[in-house]
């Protein structure tokens, strides 16, 4: 049994260990890259949003490698990430090619399983807790070593060495066979990467909301974070992450059902109703940006998506309110790397001039006023392009 | 003073509009429903709302912002959720928070009412109920609106359902009993009957779409007026019948959107129905749902069948000559078929 599963950011670590120790073959096709975008949209129907497109490309990749079952995730929701699985086989399906569906969804797990026992034997519901185990290890690693990277780029001394020291322990993290290896190497990295030094200069810091795959997918956002980090010395905070997106539904870590109720709760007075996406930790990262010393909001999105269209409308209101510089990156197979490059260089030139104001205003110790939100009623009305530094569209 | 009460002519009004108004009325408002969409209302609700969304939310805004200063309430649906299902069930994301997308309005907004639709959770009755509570009713005086209103919605229904278009069933309901007066082309009972021609031929056409796109004629550019003059007569999604529904969504794949399911089994229908020559699907750019389901449609229900079927995607910048050209030609391409076929029927 030869299981495939698109690429979100290194979610495919913890996968590839996770499908391993379950006693299958993982395939883990390239790296997605402008040549799988191509082979997605080749295929995929002509305006479906952008992480459809990348994933199918991958799952051509895959099946290429010759992969024999391809894994997704599936769902009855009001979002179109729902029915990608069910889609995007029947697709494969009618190019030609042969495999075995796998789509893990809360509605149908009993099809899920009928599948790895077929594959795999009864034996394989003993390996579960195993696989677990270093699927949840290999994951939290993967947020640690990301996390730390996301602090030390715009910290970096020597420009290029947070991401060179990424990708080593990634890599490393990859080859641990064992939760005990993967301890091992946690405790290795905090020490080394402890000792490195670190920059005094003042960092902006950027909260990053939007879309999970766009989010997240260095290969389709242009490294949006890294970029971010090494050009421009901005430390940017993305709401969401790729340890959040895996272990969530597996209630495998109760901080992430916290945070993801707080979330809700804090959006609801703008958003009450479930819209199946990234919605409310979206708003909720916008509502809580000035609170936690950012300097901006990046707001990135496929598009066409739905969730994020809705609160695309919202935003502006909610930024308005507060004061905050939002920018929004909409992104699809057309966008151009020169395009977000300038867009990100005159928003980062925005946060800058500002924070030099305001430390100038404080030198003449006239405090300015708490960036606090003056709730919807009391908004003014919205004007778009005094704060979103000219980013409409893509 | 009866107040004011405006519905915005758009997304799902062509839908539910009559029991609305039903409702609201005998919760003793008065209804102000928005005109019809024309080009001021188009381009104000583009200029308000963000650029990438489809553009019946854009024609919503366009309405909304009509009615800001004419009423003293805008009641907008939030339709969550329509059908009870073994799984859960939704509308399209942008209807399920369309008051929440209308908050920060550019230029401020009269106070909204929330008409929730969640029958996941509450049957239908309540979320009336609730808007009887906001405007100050009994629940007694709700509940005779509410069953004057399920009577005039049942009306529109058999209306829609003969083959008319939803803007002449409302005339027809308005005026009680004519249909729209004036306009030279569109109007008439029943379905649209096409002009005879010199050849004879008389094709049927299935228009399968939303109710947003299929019941404003700007948005949809008079495609039925268009087939019409070709010579076809034109069969609304509205006009299949409800045990026919009923046999194609038992052989649709599940899907979590109500409203696209129906579309998928209409069109399905039409498919399959001996008196139907072709099928044309309206959607508008970057729906959502649509996008998928269309394509589930391609590779599902159409294969294998051997009937023409075109897909016409609308948006802001569509031009009527666009849709009249493409409507023309498949109006003659159908006609040549059925000819050559030689089992055409004649008049």
């Amino acid at each position: 049994m030869r299981i495939a599963f698109p690429h979100m950011g290194n979610a495919c670590i913890p996968l590839r260990a996770l499908v391993e120790e379950l006693g299958a073959e993982a395939v883990v096709p390239e790296r997605p890259n402008a040549e799988t975008l191509r082979r997605g949209i080749r295929h995929a129907p002509e305006f479906v949003c952008l992480p459809f497109k990348v994933t199918l490309g991958d799952c051509l990749n895959a099946l290429d490698q010759g992969a024999d079952t391809l894994a997704m995730v599936c769902g009855m929701w009001a979002c179109r990430f729902g029915n990608y699985g069910r889609l995007q086989h029947l697709i494969l399906r009618d190019l030609g090619y042969r495999f075995r569906s796998l789509l893990i969804g809360r509605e149908d797990m009993k099809a899920a399983l009928e599948v790895f026992v077929a594959g795999l034997g009864r034996r394989f519901y003993a390996r579960i807790p195993g696989a677990l185990a270093i699927f949840r290890a290999k994951a939290s690693a993967v947020e640690e070593i990301e996390r730390w990277a996301r602090w030390m780029r715009p910290r970096d001394t020597r420009p290029g060495r947070a991401d060179e020291e990424m990708s080593r322990y990634l890599g490393l993290l990859d080859e641990a066979g064992s939760v005990r290896g993967v301890w091992e190497l946690r405790r290795r990295f905090r020490e080394e990467a402890g000792s490195l030094p670190a920059g005094e200069e003042e960092v902006l810091r950027v909260k990053l909301v939007g879309e999970l795959y766009v989010l997240l997918e260095p290969a389709l956002n242009f490294d949006l974070v890294g970029r971010l980090g090494r050009q421009w010395r901005v430390e940017a905070r993305p709401v969401l992450s790729t340890y959040r997106w895996l272990l969530g539904p597996l209630w495998l870590d109760p901080r992430i059902q916290l945070s993801g109720w707080r979330a809700r709760r804090r959006a609801r007075p703008y958003l009450p109703y479930v819209l199946g996406g990234e919605e409310h930790m979206t708003l909720s990262g916008v509502l809580n940006a000035p609170g936690e010393g950012c300097d901006g909001v990046i707001h990135a999105y496929p598009l066409t998506c739905m969730p994020e269209n809705i609160c695309r409308t919202i935003i502006p209101g909610l930024a308005e309110g507060a004061r905050l510089p939002y920018l929004d990156l909409c992104f699809d197979e057309h966008t151009s790397e020169a395009g977000v490059e300038t867009r990100l260089e005159a928003f980062v030139d925005l946060m800058r001039a500002r924070r030099e104001k305001r430390a100038l205003r404080k030198d003449k110790s006239r405090t300015s006023p708490p960036a606090r939100f003056s709730g919807a009623s009391t908004a003014p009305p919205v004007s778009v392009a005094a704060c979103s530094g000219g980013g409409r569209g893509a | 003073m009866r107040k004011r009460i405006g519905v915005p002519r758009a997304l799902m009004f062509y839908k539910y509009y009559p029991f609305i108004k039903g409702f609201l009325e005998g919760c003793g408002c008065q209804v102000v429903a928005s005109p019809p969409t024309d080009l001021d209302i188009l381009e104000e609700g583009t200029r308000s709302c963000v650029d990438d969304i489809c553009v019946a939310v854009k024609v919503y805004f366009g309405h909304v912002r009509f009615l800001v200063d004419k009423v003293d309430a805008i009641l907008v649906p939030r339709l969550v959720s329509v059908e009870r299902r073994r799984h859960d069930t939704f509308t399209c994301p942008k209807l399920i928070a369309a008051p929440d997308m209308l908050r920060f309005l550019p230029g401020g907004l009269p106070p909204v009412l929330e008409w929730v639709v969640d029958l996941r959770r509450a049957p239908w009755w309540w979320g009336c109920l609730r808007v009887a509570r906001r405007l100050g009713a009994t629940p007694c005086q709700a509940w005779e609106a509410y069953r004057r209103a399920r009577r005039d919605q049942e009306r529109y229904e058999r209306l829609l359902g003969a083959g008319m278009l939803p803007e002449d069933a409302l005339a027809v309901m308005e005026n009680g009993g004519n249909p729209s007066q004036g306009g030279e082309g569109p109007g008439g009972e029943g379905p649209r009957e096409g002009f005879p021609l010199a050849g004879g031929e008389r094709v049927t056409v299935g228009v399968v779409g939303h109710p947003y796109l299929v019941g404003d004629r700007l948005l949809n550019k008079d495609l039925f007026h268009w087939l019409s003059r070709g010579g076809a007569r034109c069969l609304p999604g509205t006009a299949v019948p409800a045990w026919q529904m009923e046999r194609e969504l038992g052989s649709l794949p599940e899907l979590s959107w109500s409203y696209e399911r129906e579309l998928l089994a209409t069109a399905s229908a039409f498919l399959g129905r001996g008196d139907v020559d072709g099928v044309i699907y309206l959607t508008s750019f970057g729906c959502g749902p649509d996008s998928m389901v269309m394509e589930m449609f391609k590779r599902e229900v159409l294969k294998g069948r051997d009937k023409p079927f075109m897909e016409i995607v609308l948006d802001e910048h569509s031009a009527e000559a666009g849709v009249r050209t493409r409507a023309e030609a498949f109006v003659d391409m159908l006609r040549y078929r059925s000819g050559r076929r030689g089992g055409g029927r004649r008049v």
